[in-house]
């Protein structure tokens, strides 16, 4: 199923969205690992061969922008796409300025998953991804103008 | 039946009344003053008329006896008033004919006279005043007649003999029987006139009169027929006294000492006047024979005479006491009979009734009942009765008359046939006494088993009345009689209160109460007993059975437990029952009590309780209106976190199925995984339905639904739904859950309700606090065989001081944001669940929070 090889990490607190999401991103071609918290991914995550991250905002322990900061002393910090069930403008805007790719509400469909990863993975489109029959959300911006916010 | 009494005070008596009084004795003082020296100015006078002249002797000399009668009716502390009186009279009848040493030494004479005869009497005579027994008379003869006489018979002779130049001997035979004569004539027809002229004449009958007056004028007529014999020289004595003696025989037999004694006066006045008129006989005859034949014939015959009419007088007297023993005996035996069956509310007026019988009878002047007040055991109710009518009822403090309250409380009857006999301190008594000119009075108590229930006084003001040792008896026979009277009324009227107060409080009552016997029979009910086919006479058992089976009354045990209470199997029994009917639906709460009497019975009281219940039920309605705003504004609160809740299955969901479609579209689709990925979102789809139903069970508008429930599920449930909230807070929520179940009995929504609450609380309180120290530890524990416990503990900055007892207050709140309202509404639940809700600070930092109910029995539904 891996057709392209790259690697995705998905940390959340709910077994059944980890599941859900790896089953999808499997089935789209990329490699998943799945981590239930921050401190989990820190101890057994194999960052080096991740191409991005998946992170749940709130979970028990260090959050998704405590994992960012954590992530953002690495030489090549990996690029991170945020997941909430509760989104608030505020969190956003500071996750976004962290130098995050992306900001999901939960739920979100599969496009704007694959969308943002693809950001992500260096603002190719993976071939992998079926045609998409929505267009790419505004809100997902497209890497060069996120990189054009980053200091 | 005392209405419009007053009261009678005697404080008045002893300032204002006291003065009139004393000016009232000061002038009688005067007035008698005046009279005795006018009497001796007299009686001087009358002394010279009555002489045969030439004889310087006086047949008669009427001062001395007029002092001695004087100072037989004076007290002896006035004698010397009444000598000075004398004095004066004397010197103004005397010193214009005689020389003044003889005017001098005669008064001297005389006054030794007056005062040997009056000490003489009163030491001897146990009423110097009386002449009515042969004692008395005898005492009166032998002092007044003889021994006064004889004695000053010797200065008096010297004094005239030295002075004058007369016979020593011849003027002391001269003044001997000149005063014996004077004093057995004068002196009682003084004293008796005095003492009872007026009530003798006043009660006299023209049949007596008539008789007075054919006495007097046969004793004219013997004197002038004595006269006349002088007259005709004959022979001086025998035949004027056989003349004379059927006239005094007729006195003494009829009228007495004082009759007698007025009689002799007489004879000795008409002798003298026809003696001096017809002076012809003094011609022929020695002056000082005829004088000493006329005072030997007074003084002889006057002895034997006076004494004659002293034995009848006392024979007439004890034949009289005898008749009036008979009369007290018949009178003392129709009263027992009279209040032997007397109602008690007759009591008063038959009391009265007697008094006024025996004010008549026994020719009283004031008879009072005094009765202790029913009402205040520091007064006593007078009646009075005297002869001018009964007197107004009036009361009279006890302390007013310290002296009497003693004596009757000792049960001592006071004894006094002179009211001066009162004792100096008895000051209020002596008062009364002058005020209504009370001379002799006898008081005895009213006496009733153990108790004093006031006094019978009975009093002269005429006379002074002697009260023998019979009479006092027979009173205290009569007090007797009244009293019991008075015992028994004031007990029927104790009686009569006591029922009448009890029947009052039961005619007040607004709530039905019927009386029943052992058998379940209604005997009594209030005016407010209104249970159908329940009356008098009807078995009120059965009564309930009935009115259960028509269905009119929804509690069907009542009748069980009724039964119960009249069997004493238990010590009461109260129910709530509902009755239907055109003006809608009503509540009552009977209650039954055992009647604690010998034979048994029961109370049983129906009490409308609609309108509390009504209140009742919109007091719920509030709290259940408040309670679910409550939950509403607490859903709003934690609004995001239960969104969040509901986006994880939803975004498992869609992911599920988008990765399910992919696998589809694939050539050769994994079947197998498109069926789990269907199973979890079966799951995941139940999972957010969960959430849902949560919600919606806590925003329901629900009505109380009591159920056993298990307090350990209940907690883990909204610990659940609150999780979220927690992640959101930043709070780590540590449960430590008791490992038996906890099963209480209750209402789901408002338990779950109370522990939202506190753990919101317990959230909102650590906001402040840094992130990895908000913890908050939920605690759940059976304490003993009775009672479970939910803890909620923070580690927030804990309650301010002071502030404990506010907590629970509605609207207190120290959240800008707060209502107020979650603390108090969770008290308002728990305790409508029959638990205690509390609040301490912890040892260490933060609160905790806690509510305990009792264990329910069974298995949760």
């Amino acid at each position: 199923m891996n057709r392209n090889g790259a690697q995705v990490i998905v940390v959340d607190d709910d077994f059944s969205v980890r599941r859900a999401l790896s089953r999808l991103l499997t089935s789209a071609g990329y490699e998943v690992q799945t981590f239930d918290c921050t401190r989990e991914l820190l101890r057994h995550g194999d960052l080096g061969r991740a191409g991005c991250l998946i992170v749940d905002l709130r979970m028990p322990g260090p959050g998704g922008l405590e994992l960012q900061e954590i992530l953002a002393g690495d030489s090549r910090p990996l690029p991170i796409i945020f997941i909430t069930g509760n989104p608030e403008l505020a969190t956003a805007v500071k996750a976004m300025k962290a130098g995050a790719v992306d900001f999901l509400s939960k739920p979100f469909s599969e496009e704007e998953l694959f969308a943002a990863i693809s950001h992500a993975l260096g603002g190719l489109v993976s071939r992998a991804c079926p045609p998409s029959k929505t267009p790419i959300r505004a809100a997902s911006a497209p890497p060069v103008a996120s990189r054009h916010v980053l200091p | 039946m005392h209405r419009g009494t007053d009261a009678l005070r005697l404080d008045g008596l002893m300032t204002t009344e006291w003065t009139d009084t004393n000016r009232i004795r000061t002038f009688r003082l005067a007035a008698m003053f005046l009279t005795v020296a006018v009497a001796y100015y007299v009686g001087a006078q009358l002394g010279f008329v009555l002489r045969f002249p030439p004889a310087t002797g006086s047949v008669l000399w009427p001062p001395n006896s007029i002092l001695t009668a004087t100072l037989l009716l004076a007290p002896v502390r006035r004698w010397g008033i009444y000598l000075l009186a004398a004095l004066a009279a004397h010197l103004a009848a005397e010193l214009p004919v005689l020389p003044p040493l003889l005017v001098f030494g005669l008064f001297a004479t005389n006054c030794s006279e007056a005062l040997i005869a009056a000490a003489g009497i009163r030491w001897a005579s146990d009423a110097p005043t009386r002449f009515d027994t042969l004692r008395r008379m005898a005492v009166f003869v032998l002092f007044g007649g003889l021994v006064a006489p004889f004695v000053s018979s010797f200065p008096d002779a010297a004094l005239i003999s030295a002075l004058q130049g007369e016979s020593y001997a011849l003027v002391w035979r001269s003044r001997f029987f000149s005063n014996a004569a004077a004093a057995l004539t004068i002196v009682p027809a003084i004293v008796i006139a005095v003492r009872n002229g007026l009530p003798n004449l006043r009660a006299a009958t023209p049949r007596r009169y008539l008789e007075a007056g054919l006495l007097a004028t046969a004793l004219t007529l013997a004197s002038f027929g004595n006269a006349s014999d002088f007259l005709l020289g004959l022979p001086a004595l025998p035949t004027p006294v056989a003349v004379l003696l059927p006239s005094l025989l007729w006195a003494a037999v009829r009228f007495g000492p004082g009759g007698v004694s007025i009689c002799l006066v007489a004879t000795a006045l008409l002798a003298v006047i026809a003696g001096t008129h017809q002076s012809v006989m003094f011609v022929t005859t020695k002056a000082t024979n005829a004088v000493l034949a006329l005072q030997i014939l007074l003084s002889t015959i006057a002895i034997p005479l006076m004494c004659l009419a002293a034995v009848i007088e006392e024979r007439r007297q004890a034949s009289e006491a005898l008749a009036t023993q008979l009369r007290l005996e018949a009178m003392l035996s129709r009263l027992s009979t009279a209040f032997v069956h007397l109602p008690s509310a007759e009591t008063h007026r038959a009391l009265e009734e007697w008094a006024a019988r025996l004010g008549e009878q026994l020719d009283l002047d004031y008879v009072v009942i005094a009765e202790c007040s029913a009402t205040r055991s520091d007064e006593v109710l007078l009646h009075t009765w005297s002869p001018s009518g009964s007197g107004k009822h009036r009361t009279l403090a006890r302390r007013e008359l310290p002296w009497t309250d003693d004596q009757l409380r000792r049960k001592e009857t006071i004894i006094l046939g002179d009211a001066r006999a009162l004792p100096p301190h008895a000051a209020t008594e002596h008062a009364l006494f002058r005020l209504y000119g009370i001379r002799s009075c006898l008081v005895v108590p009213l006496e009733a088993r153990d108790d004093v229930l006031g006094g019978l006084v009975v009093a002269t003001t005429r006379e002074e009345r002697a009260w023998p040792e019979p009479f006092v008896g027979w009173l205290r026979l009569v007090a007797e009689v009244f009293a019991s009277g008075l015992a028994r009324t004031a007990m029927e009227d104790a009686l009569r209160a006591s029922e009448g107060m009890k029947s009052a409080i039961l005619s007040s009552l607004t709530n039905g109460v019927a009386v029943l016997d052992s058998n379940g029979i209604i005997i009594a009910v209030n005016p407010s007993w209104t249970m159908e086919g329940a009356n008098i006479g009807n078995n009120y058992v059965a009564a309930w059975a009935k009115a259960t089976s028509v269905a009119a009354l929804s509690s069907g045990d009542a009748a069980a437990g009724v039964a119960a209470v009249l069997a004493r199997a238990r010590d009461s029994f109260a129910v709530e029952y509902t009755t239907r009917d055109t003006a809608g639906e009503r509540w009552y709460s009977m209650v039954a009590v055992p009647l604690n009497f010998p034979d048994g019975g029961a109370v049983v009281s129906h009490t409308d309780v609609t309108e509390w219940k009504r209140a009742e039920m919109n007091a719920q309605r509030s709290r259940h209106e408040l309670a679910h705003f409550s939950r509403v504004s607490t859903m709003g609160a934690i609004a995001a976190s239960l969104a969040h809740e509901l986006t994880q299955p939803l975004t498992a969901i869609l992911s599920n199925a988008q990765a399910a479609r992919r696998f589809l579209s694939a050539d050769a689709p994994d079947v197998q995984e498109v069926r789990n990925i269907l199973g979890d979102i079966v799951e995941d789809d139940k999972r957010a339905g969960e959430v849902i139903d949560r919600l919606r069970e806590l925003l329901r508008k629900g009505e109380t639904e009591v159920v056993l429930l298990d307090l350990n599920a209940l907690v883990k449930d909204v610990v659940k739904l609150l999780g979220s909230d927690a992640l959101i807070r930043r709070v780590t929520m540590d449960l430590d859950i008791s490992p038996e179940p906890l099963i209480v009995t209750g209402d789901r929504i408002q338990l779950q309700q109370v522990v939202l609450n506190l753990l919101v609380n317990a959230m909102e309180a650590m906001a402040d606090c840094p992130a990895d120290e908000r913890i908050v530890s939920v605690h759940t524990e059976r304490c003993d065989r009775e009672t479970v416990r939910v803890s909620v503990r923070d580690t927030g900055p804990g309650i301010r001081d002071g502030d404990e007892d506010l907590l629970f207050e509605p609207f207190y709140t120290t959240k800008v944001t707060g209502m107020g309202m979650g603390l108090s509404i969770s008290r308002a639940i728990v305790e409508a669940h029959g638990g205690r809700i509390e609040a301490t600070n912890n040892v260490v930092r933060g609160a905790t929070f806690s509510f305990a109910m009792r264990l329910g029995n069974g298995k949760p539904a």
